[in-house]
């Protein structure tokens, strides 16, 4: 049996592809519906060429050879001889999968930056907002204002704004001439102009004009401050425009969900942006082996790249010939997906958003000035020992928010920088989703 | 989708449609706040809305550390910011 882990555009693919052949396929996924982050829906996908997400539910549910497990969230994964064995929770019940073979599809999730009131509730992750009205039918609020970096902000406004949502503001920190960095990706991807004009449509018919060089750098009982900032993320004028919001959207790209190939024991390593990813070779089988890995979690490079991934995985998993025009098609996509990290880069500037009372591990409630007196006061040199000595990255969702922007900040603080292999181990965590000490004894060998 | 789902947060009564989260229904009726902070004892809403960063997180029949976002809200819960 292959099993495959998530269900949004790598996951549906890989399995799809897996189960030409007649390979037996469960397809394991922690939401109630198919799609995964990128094609939530409660009752049909919508957005930019949502048939192909259509084509692909028709595929899976028509298929007689794969299994569909929804809500249910896998713990740990554990090798037994030549097979492997997954772990999950459905419904408080411990179950497991026994597989010759594994694909990991986890995703990413937003990447968020600290700001003065960034912990209050009206402030939320762009993916938050969209899986509030997609996945639930609810929206976030009536005037939303929507930051950050990225082409994700460009779905998550337009939707909103289709959904009857006042969008006070589009706000992306970078210049969109950054593009001109890149030609020869968008040489190779000429269809994203299309995608572009999509989206630039429903802008201009819900008269939403994006703003270049700006960012939240602050959020307070429904009042957001808007700075003009510098290509290196520092505010440019002290005075903000502050705007009157129910809600503030703000997003800084994603980061790869690495909690399952990491618990696999999958090796990873550092891209040139910083983002911890796996690695895996070119039909996507990690360094394990029998486990390959498609999607974000091999790097950021959205849904298109994603589906290819998945579609190689899935091939190369059940032993199906791979077609070379698959790869090509591939290649195209990563450069894409480089030209994205080169086009909207987090720059250090965010540091100086943040003044000493700011939260910046949500959790554990760990303030810049408990980071800053764990490094000048107590001597930490690096993120490990300031987490021991303010709990910053202890807390329920294991560092998933926050390591990333305490070690940038210890880093700034000693005049480091972070070192690759403190940017894998603070991606690395040994339990996937929290289960009880009850059930973890009970019936297990 | 239009069969109505029933459930207290605080003991307050809250309705929904069957298959919203509980931090969707609750959202819903214009509260967002879902609880308040062990230490700073402040307000905390849905934050990544996927399960990642545990922000949500209430008491769902007694049981602590259930995420909001991702727990899908049936009749008859009591659901408490704390326990």
């Amino acid at each position: 049996m292959i099993v495959v882990i998530g269900a949004g555009p790598g996951g549906l693919a890989a399995a799809e592809a897996a189960a030409r052949n007649g390979s037996d396929v469960a397809l394991i996924d922690s939401a109630p519906r198919i799609g995964g982050q990128y094609w939530r829906h409660r009752t049909e996908v919508s957005g930019y060429r949502n048939y192909r997400a259509d084509a692909l539910f028709a595929k899976i549910k028509a298929s007689q050879s794969i299994t569909y497990i929804s809500e249910a969230s896998v713990w740990s994964i554990e090798r037994d001889g030549k097979l492997i064995r997954v772990n999950y929770l459905q419904g408080g019940t411990e179950s497991s999968l026994t597989a010759e073979k594994l694909i990991i599809a986890t995703g990413a999730y937003d990447r968020s930056l600290p700001f003065p009131g960034w912990n209050q509730p009206g402030s939320m992750t762009p993916g938050a907002v969209q899986a509030l009205y997609k996945g639930h039918g609810v929206l976030a609020g009536k005037r939303i204002v929507v930051a950050g970096t990225g082409p994700f902000l460009l779905p998550v406004a337009t939707a909103l704004a289709e959904a009857g949502v006042e969008i006070v503001g589009l706000y992306e920190a970078h210049s969109p001439l950054r593009w001109a960095l890149s030609p020869v990706a968008l040489i190779f991807n000429l269809s994203k102009f299309a995608e572009l004009i999509y989206y630039w449509r429903l802008l201009a018919k819900h008269g939403i004009r994006p703003q270049f060089g700006r960012a939240v750098t602050s959020f307070a009982h429904g009042r957001v401050t808007i700075s003009h900032v510098n290509s290196d993320f520092h505010v440019k004028a002290k005075q903000g425009q502050i705007v009157e919001v129910d809600a503030v959207a703000v997003g800084w790209g994603f980061l790869p969900d690495l909690t399952l190939g990491g618990i696999a024991g999958c090796r990873q390593r550092v891209a040139s942006d910083g983002t911890t990813v796996f690695d895996v070779d070119r039909n996507q089988l990690s360094s394990q082996p029998h486990i390959w890995i498609a999607g974000e979690a091999t790097g950021i490079g959205g849904a298109d790249l994603s589906l290819l991934e998945g579609e190689i995985a899935g091939l190369a998993a059940s032993g199906q010939e791979i077609p070379s025009h698959l790869r090509i098609k591939r290649y195209a996509k990563e450069i894409f997906a480089q030209a994205l990290s080169r086009s909207y880069p987090i720059r250090d500037g965010w540091k100086s958003w943040s003044n000493e009372e700011t939260v910046i591990c949500r959790c554990e409630e760990v303030t810049l000035s408990n980071i800053k007196e764990s490094v000048v006061e107590l001597g930490a040199e690096d993120s490990r020992t300031a987490k021991l000595f303010t709990r910053a990255g202890m807390g329920l969702c294991q560092g998933r928010i926050c390591s990333r922007n305490v070690a940038e900040i210890v880093a700034g603080l000693t005049g480091c920088t972070v070192s690759d292999e403190e940017r894998i181990a603070s991606s690395n965590r040994p339990i996937a989703a929290p289960i009880s000490l009850g059930l973890l004894g009970d019936g297990k060998k | 989708m239009s069969e109505r789902v029933s459930f207290t947060f605080n003991g307050i009564q809250v309705q929904c449609e069957s298959g919203q989260s509980i931090a969707a229904a609750v959202i819903n009726t214009g509260t967002l706040a879902l609880r308040t902070t062990r230490f700073g004892e402040e307000p905390r809403s849905i934050f990544c809305g996927i399960g990642i960063c545990f922000d949500c997180v209430v008491v769902v029949d007694g049981v602590a550390n259930q995420r909001a976002c991702l727990v899908t809200a049936q009749s008859g819960m009591k659901v408490d910011s704390r326990s």
